[in-house]
C-alpha cells in the first residue's frame, strides 16, 4: 500500500533533501523534525511514477520514529522489498532512495548531533575501490563503520562527468557498499562549498597567470576540514580514509609520509592538512601495495574494484582545460608566444591554457631548439617561451609556508610523485609565512600556484605554494 | 446433456485474504475467470477475481483493456471446445458439422455489423487483423498509405515496418479534440494510395470517428479504407453497408466478452487483400490455419450481445454512468466536446497517472493510466501528444472505463476513492516542489 499519511513538509524542517528532473521529470521531497538524533516527523513530498511514490511513502513510514544513523542505513534492495516495488521500477525507487539520504546528509550538515559510541569509525569513501576496501576492513574488525562521501560539483558539461570522484554514481556506489554490510551512510551535498573553497580559486588562479593545483587544496583541507567536522557530530573519535599515506607521530605531532607503495604515494597530496586534524585520522591502506588490495577486493567481489578511477582535476569530468575555463567564464583571447628577448614567435588561442615546462601543441620554433613555455604573462596575455634549460631551477620562492617539524635539510616535490630534490628551506624572517627554498640540484616545470611539499625522509616537514 | 455452469457461487469462498467465487462446472471446479481445476483446494491455490459477484474484490473498470468474459458466450462456444471439435476441412460427421457450426457463426458476425458472409477472415485476434488489413495492401513495389496519428500500435508499428521497406507513410492529424482532422485528410489521401487507415474509436480517449466521411473521402480517391474497430464494437454501432468503397474493419473478441486470440477483418475490402499467413487455403487463402470454430461462435455470440437488440439501451445506461462519474469527480475530460464511446472516460487527474492508478488498484479499483512508465520513463501517450496534451498533463491522465456489468454503485465508490485520494496527493505534490 502506498501510505499517503506522511505526505507534505516539516514546518522547519531539521533536514531536507530532494531528487528528480530526467526524463519524467519525477520530484521527491524529504523534510526531517529530529528530537536529539530521533527521527520525530519524516514528511514526503512526491510528484512522481507509483514506483518512486510508494518507495517514498515507505521511506517515510520505516524511518520515522527511529534513530538517525538508522534511517542511513536504508538502502534501495530495503526499499524495493519493503514497498513492493518490481524490478523494473528500482531506477524509479532509487530517486525516492536519493532524495531519503540527501535529506540525511543534510541534517547531519546542519548540525545533527548523534550519541557517540566509542566502537564507531567513520570511513571517507569514493564510491572506488579503497575506501571500499577501508569499509570492509573496518566492518570485519567489528567496528560499526559509517560511510562518509561528499558530493561535489563537477562541471555538468564536462565530456564524462561520471568520471569524477564525486559523481553521484560514486556516492551511490559508495552508498550501496555501506547497505550492503549493514553500515549507514551519509552523503553531504558540498556542492556550493566545493565550487567556493576549490573551482574558483582554480579558475581565478589560472586567469591570474598561475597554474594551481587543485587536488592539493580539496584534499589538503577541503575534504578533511569537511569530513572532519561531521566526524564529531557522528559520534565518532576517529575516522578512516583509503589514501596510500602513513602517519608518522614525531615530538607528538603526527606528520604524513609516503605510502609503502611508492608508486600510489598520495603524501603530496595531503601535505597541506592539518595536523590537528590528522589526530584523528587513520590510514589503513599506507602499509599496503595497491595491486594487493584491488586483488583483495576482486576475491571479495566488491563492485567497486572495477569502477573508474578518478583522476586529477576531478571537476574537469575527462574534458580539456580550456574549454572549461572558458565555460567558467575565463576569456581566452589569441596573443602573442615570445621568447625571452620579447621576439615574437608565433601566437597563441590563449595564454591561459598553458602550463610552464609545456612543450607539446606550441606550434613554434627558434631554429632547431625545442621550446618549451616558461612562464605565462597573464596581464599582457603572453605566453613566454625558451629552452628546456631555462626550466632548470635552484631557488623556488614559496608563500603560505607551514613548518610542521624543524630540520636542516629537505627533499622537495612540486608535484605528486617527483623525484625529490634536496635542498634546505630559508624562511622569511616577517612572519608572513614566505621563504625560499635553496635546490642542491636543478628542478623542472615549477609553476607558480603548485604545491611544494618537503620531506625529511619519508615524512613531510613543511609545505607551502610556489610564488615565483 | 452438455456441461452446466452456474456462474455465481451462492456463498462466497474467502480465499488468501480476501472473499472471491468458486464454481462447480461439471465435476470440476471453476474459478471466476475461467481456471478449471480437479480438485477445490487447486481452485483455490490459484484465485481469480469474480467482476460480477456482489461479493468479488475488485470493481473492474478497465473494461477497454479487456471485458470480463460474458457467461454466454462462453457457454455458446464451450461445445465446440469438448464434443464438437471437428475440423472443418474434413468431410465426415464431426467435420461436417463443424463446417456448419462455422459457417452459422459466420453469417451471423456478418449480418451483425452489414457484411456478408464471404466478406468475413478469422483471425487469430485483433493485431492480427490489423496486420492483415496493412500489410495485405503492401502489394508490389512500395507506394504510399495515409495513416492517422492516433492508431493503435498494432497498425502503427505495422506502417512502421513498411516505412523501413521503403514504404511512404503519411501521417493524418487529429483535431485537439482527437478527431480525425478531415480537411488536412482530404489534402493528404492521394488515388493511387494503397490505402489510408484510421482508428474507429480510440482505445485510449474513446473518441469517435466520423468513419462516414472519411470513407467518402477515401472512396472519392478510390483508395481503400481500414478501420481497426477492436475498440468501437463494445460500445458503438457498426454498420458496415452504408460505407461506400473499399473498405475493411478489424474486430477482437475479448473487447466483448469473448476470447482473447479471436478476431476478424471483415469488409468489401478484403477480396484484395493479399494473405500473410501461408498453409492450407482457410478463410478464403487469406488466413490460413485450422479454424477455431469455438472462436468463430464466440465472436458471433459476442456481438450478438454488444451490436444485438438491446445493446442500444445498455450503451446508453453506460454512457449515462460515465456522465455521473465524470460530472461528479470534476476532472478535466478528454474529448468531452465530441462524441466518445459510452463508458469511456479519460481523465487528467493533475497527479502521475501510474500512481492514481495503483492508489485505485490498492484500494480494489481497477482502472489504467493513459500513459506507461517504461524503465524510468514515463512516456506521454502519443495519441495525447497528437492532440497537443502537454506532457505533464498526459503522463496525469487516467482511463476509466465502463462495462455492460458496471453498477452505479461502482461509481459510487470510484468517487468515494477519488475523495479520500485527491487531498493527499496535493498534499504530496505540493511538498515535492
Amino acid at each position: 500500500m502506498i501510505d499517503l499519511s506522511r505526505a507534505g513538509a516539516v514546518a522547519q524542517p531539521d533536514g531536507e533533501g530532494r531528487a528528480g528532473g530526467g526524463r519524467c521529470n519525477d520530484r521527491v521531497r524529504f523534510t526531517l523534525g529530529l528530537v536529539g538524533d530521533r527521527l520525530e516527523q519524516v514528511r514526503f513530498g512526491a510528484d512522481a511514477c507509483a514506483a518512486t511514490t510508494a518507495a517514498a511513502a515507505w521511506l517515510a513510514a520505516r524511518a520515522e520514529g527511529g534513530q538517525l544513523l538508522d534511517a542511513a542505513r536504508l538502502g534501495l534492495a530495503e526499499v524495493l522489498a519493503g514497498a513492493a516495488i518490481e524490478p523494473a521500477g528500482a531506477e524509479c525507487a532509487l530517486t525516492a532512495v536519493d532524495a531519503f539520504h540527501a535529506a540525511i546528509g543534510d541534517a547531519v550538515a546542519r548540525g545533527a548531533v548523534v550519541s557517540s559510541d566509542p566502537n564507531r569509525v567513520v570511513v571517507a569513501m569514493s564510491g572506488g575501490v579503497d575506501s571500499a576496501m577501508v569499509l570492509t576492513q573496518t566492518v570485519a574488525e567489528g567496528h560499526e563503520a559509517v560511510g562518509v562521501t561528499l558530493r561535489l560539483w563537477i562541471d555538468p558539461e564536462a565530456p564524462s562527468p561520471e568520471r569524477a570522484c564525486c559523481a553521484p554514481s560514486a556516492v551511490r556506489a559508495a552508498r550501496d557498499l555501506c547497505h550492503q554490510s549493514g553500515m549507514p551512510h551519509i552523503a553531504l551535498d558540498l556542492r556550493d562549498d566545493f565550487r567556493a573553497t576549490v573551482v574558483d580559486p582554480f579558475v581565478a588562479g589560472y586567469a591570474a597567470g598561475e597554474t594551481p593545483n587543485p587536488c592539493t587544496t580539496c584534499n589538503g583541507a577541503f575534504r578533511f576540514d569537511a569530513i572532519d567536522r561531521v566526524v564529531q557530530r557522528l559520534g565518532a573519535a576517529t575516522w578512516r580514509t583509503g589514501h596510500y599515506v602513513q602517519l608518522v607521530v614525531q615530538a607528538g605531532t603526527p606528520l604524513v609520509a609516503r605510502g609503502v607503495d611508492a608508486t600510489k604515494d598520495q603524501s603530496y597530496m595531503l601535505a597541506l592538512v592539518d595536523p590537528e586534524i590528522l589526530t584523528r585520522v587513520q590510514f589503513p591502506l599506507g602499509a599496503r601495495k595497491k595491486v594487493d588490495v584491488q586483488h583483495e577486493a576482486a576475491e571479495q567481489g566488491l563492485a567497486a574494484a572495477n569502477a573508474l578511477e578518478s583522476q586529477e582535476v576531478c571537476f574537469l569530468g575527462g574534458g580539456a582545460l580550456a574549454p572549461f575555463l572558458e565555460r567558467q567564464g575565463v576569456r581566452m583571447t589569441p596573443g602573442p608566444i615570445v621568447d625571452e628577448d620579447g621576439v615574437e614567435l608565433g601566437t597563441h588561442a590563449g595564454a591561459l591554457a598553458y602550463t610552464p615546462g609545456q612543450r607539446r601543441g606550441l606550434g613554434v620554433s627558434r631554429g632547431t631548439e625545442a621550446l618549451h613555455v616558461l612562464r605565462i604573462d597573464a596581464p599582457a596575455n603572453t605566453v613566454v617561451v625558451g629552452t628546456v634549460g631555462r626550466l632548470r631551477r635552484r631557488e623556488v620562492s614559496l608563500r603560505d609556508i607551514q613548518v610542521r617539524a624543524d630540520v636542516p635539510r629537505i627533499d622537495a616535490c612540486f608535484r605528486m610523485r617527483a623525484v625529490p630534490v634536496a635542498g634546505r628551506l630559508e624562511q622569511g624572517r616577517d612572519g608572513t609565512g614566505t621563504g625560499t627554498v635553496y635546490l642542491d640540484a636543478d628542478a623542472h616545470q615549477i609553476a607558480p600556484g603548485q604545491v611544494a611539499a618537503l620531506y625529511d625522509g619519508e615524512r613531510i616537514v613543511a609545505a607551502g605554494i610556489v610564488a615565483g | 446433456m452438455g456441461p452446466r455452469l452456474s456462474w455465481h457461487h451462492p456463498k462466497p469462498v474467502v480465499l488468501g485474504g480476501g472473499p472471491t467465487c468458486i464454481s462447480r462446472f461439471d465435476g470440476r471446479w471453476v474459478t471466476a475467470g475461467w481456471n478449471i481445476s480437479a480438485t477445490r483446494s487447486e481452485a483455490a491455490a490459484t484465485p481469480r477475481l469474480c467482476v460480477r459477484c456482489d461479493n468479488a474484490r475488485v470493481i473492474y473498470l478497465d473494461h477497454a483493456a479487456t471485458a470480463p468474459p460474458d457467461p454466454r458466450v462462453v457457454e455458446a462456444m464451450l461445445p465446440h471446445l469438448t464434443e464438437r471439435f471437428g475440423n472443418p476441412s474434413e468431410p465426415h460427421a464431426l467435420g461436417r458439422q463443424a463446417r456448419a457450426d462455422l459457417d452459422a457463426a459466420r453469417e451471423e458476425i456478418a449480418s451483425l455489423v452489414g457484411a456478408k458472409p464471404a466478406d468475413v477472415v478469422l483471425t487469430g485476434g485483433g493485431t492480427e487483423a490489423d496486420n492483415l488489413a496493412v500489410l495485405g495492401r503492401a502489394q508490389g513495389q512500395p507506394g504510399r498509405m495515409v495513416v492517422s496519428a492516433i492508431e493503435h500500435p498494432a497498425v502503427r508499428r505495422t506502417a512502421e515496418v513498411l516505412a523501413r521497406r521503403g514504404w511512404e507513410i503519411a501521417l493524418a492529424p487529429v483535431l485537439p479534440n482527437g478527431r480525425i482532422d478531415l480537411i488536412e485528410l482530404w489534402d493528404l489521401v492521394q488515388t493511387g494510395d494503397a490505402l489510408v487507415c484510421v482508428m474507429g474509436a480510440s482505445n485510449v480517449t474513446g473518441v469517435v470517428q466520423p468513419i462516414a466521411d472519411i470513407a467518402a473521402i477515401c472512396a472519392e480517391h478510390a483508395v481503400p479504407l481500414h478501420v481497426d474497430h477492436v475498440q468501437t464494437a463494445a460500445g458503438a454501432e457498426l454498420e458496415l453497408s452504408e460505407l461506400p468503397g473499399r473498405v475493411t474493419i478489424a474486430l477482437a473478441a475479448h473487447k466483448l466478452g469473448g476470447p482473447r486470440g479471436v478476431g476478424a477483418v471483415i469488409g468489401s475490402g478484403v477480396e484484395s487483400l493479399d494473405p500473410i499467413v501461408f498453409g492450407g487455403g482457410q478463410e478464403g487463402g487469406l488466413r490460413s490455419g485450422t479454424e477455431d470454430v469455438a472462436g468463430a461462435v464466440a465472436l458471433a455470440a459476442a456481438l450478438r450481445i454488444r451490436q444485438g437488440a438491446e445493446a442500444p439501451a445498455e450503451r446508453s445506461q453506460r454512457a449515462a454512468l460515465r456522465d455521473d462519474l465524470e460530472a461528479r469527480l470534476g476532472l478535466s475530460v478528454v474529448g468531452a466536446e465530441v462524441e466518445r464511446l459510452p463508458g469511456h472516460a479519460l481523465l487528467l487527474t493533475g497527479y502521475r497517472g501510474d500512481t492514481v492508478v495503483r492508489l485505485f488498484d490498492e484500494r480494489g479499483i481497477a482502472i489504467s493510466a493513459g500513459s506507461a512508465c517504461a524503465s524510468g520513463e514515463t512516456l506521454p501517450d502519443v495519441t495525447l501528444t497528437a492532440m497537443d496534451i502537454d506532457d505533464d498533463a498526459a503522463r496525469s491522465a487516467i482511463r476509466i472505463t465502463l462495462g455492460p456489468t458496471t453498477t452505479a454503485a461502482d461509481i459510487d465508490a470510484v468517487v468515494a476513492v477519488w475523495t479520500e485520494l485527491a487531498p493527499a496527493l496535493q498534499v504530496a505534490a505540493e511538498a515535492s516542489a
